[in-house]
């Protein structure tokens, strides 16, 4: 490998290739590129124990959030609701299966990943960091940490109750459920909780004790 | 100091972002394959983007949704059901859904495009500006998913017959795949081919 000096103060910028010099930041900062713009690295605030009391939040919201009615229709006096995942389910009923497994992944299954994944990965820095089987899964965790929350577009879905409910209202009354509530805490919830989370500090954690 | 990683013989792991010597072939810290550029994936993002023009065409001239209104049957495609919306005195509504199902796709073909083929062709624009472009791109382009959401939303609920009945149609699944190939485009780019021909040029540029 290369000199430790180089290893530690010096990093590259993974859209433009330039080798910066790394400094340390105060709190709330992030450090850009100089050429290009991509954000380099901000200061690593990662409570454990915060993100986990996020995670078990996140958790008890995603249940009733996926599975309770989120709007409610009353056309000529029969009333119709739909969950989350019913939506998902009616277009890949209707022959649009390309459809349904787009929504159930953005909506259902990604979010769901992401919450389960962050929380074993922060069970294991608590209790399970000796064991090889341990570290070998947050290691594999971790690598499929971008692709997960790149999947996850809960915020894009709480914008889609607004459109909806204002598209149907032109000919039908339309009511919000408990679902909507239980959706938009999780949205904000797993919001807070990615914000918290820093994949760089979690790699320092795993690496950190084999040395 | 404008030095470039691979002056220096260093290379980032592209699924961990750990420093890695360019002689290695695997990250020291995640096991992933290192590649000092992957000059396939200028290629690669090409056949994507291109695939992805033309769904778009498709997605555009089909109708997206099928409603049926007290017998009355109405096909939409994605700019009727903007225009109708306006119609109806629903514009902020009206332009969030342009925004999302119109602007943003186009956006994103034409900006990776010009990306790509300042790339391929080493086309004199300002690198800062392309860059900022991309960033743009890589963010904006999730929102695109924002119609299939309700029109999911409204299949679910509106389902009552020859009374009031709503039905997903063609164009929502060359729609789908617009989205999902333009945003598999931006993401397998290497975008550190646009900056290695920096050293012939001025900085600034």
């Amino acid at each position: 490998m290369h000199e430790n000096t180089a290893e530690n103060s010096v990093i590259l910028c993974r859209s433009c290739d330039l080798a910066i010099r790394k400094r340390a930041l105060p709190t709330g900062v992030r450090a850009l590129c100089p050429r290009c713009n991509t954000a380099l690295y901000d200061t690593p605030y990662c409570s454990v124990n915060g993100m986990l009391a996020l995670c078990i939040t996140a958790l008890v919201f995603y249940f009733p959030a996926n599975f309770f009615p989120v709007l409610e229709i009353h056309f000529l006096g029969s009333i119709r609701t739909t969950t989350v995942f019913q939506g998902a389910f009616a277009v890949f009923d209707q022959g649009y299966w390309v459809v349904g497994i787009a929504v159930l992944a953005a909506a259902v299954v990604g979010p769901g990943l992401l919450i389960l994944s962050i929380l074993t990965q922060l069970l294991i820095v608590k209790w399970g960091l000796d064991s090889p089987l341990g570290r070998h899964s947050l290691k594999q965790l971790l690598k499929f940490q971008g692709l997960l929350s790149q999947l996850t577009m809960l915020e894009i879905y709480v914008i889609s109750f607004l459109v909806s409910s204002f598209q149907l209202s032109d000919f039908s009354d339309i009511y919000f459920g408990m679902g909507t509530f239980c959706f938009t805490m999780l949205f904000l919830v797993t919001l807070f909780l990615q914000r918290e989370y820093d994949i760089e500090h979690m790699w320092g954690l795993l690496m950190q004790e084999r040395h | 100091m404008k030095q470039q990683g691979k002056d220096l013989g260093l290379c980032l792991c592209s699924v961990c972002r750990q420093l890695n010597g360019s002689d290695d072939s695997h990250c020291g810290r995640c096991g992933s394959e290192l590649h000092v550029r992957d000059y396939s994936s200028l290629q690669k993002s090409w056949a994507l983007l291109i695939t992805a023009a033309i769904l778009l065409v498709p997605a555009n001239l089909y109708p997206i949704t099928v409603l049926t209104n007290q017998g009355k049957v109405r096909h939409d495609t994605i700019f009727s059901g903007i225009v109708h919306l306006v119609q109806s005195d629903m514009l902020p509504i009206a332009i969030i859904v342009f925004i999302a199902s119109i602007l943003v796709p186009w956006v994103k073909i034409i900006g990776l495009a010009t990306y790509l083929c300042a790339i391929s062709f080493n086309l004199p624009i300002s690198k800062k500006k392309l860059m900022v472009g991309f960033h743009i791109i890589e963010w904006i382009g999730r929102w695109s998913m924002l119609d299939l959401f309700v029109i999911s939303l409204t299949v679910a609920l509106v389902n009552m017959g020859q009374l009031l009945d709503a039905k997903p149609a063609p164009a929502a699944t060359a729609f789908a795949l617009v989205i999902l190939l333009t945003q598999l485009a931006a993401k397998v780019l290497d975008t550190r081919l646009l900056w290695d021909r920096l050293e012939n040029q001025d900085d600034t540029n």
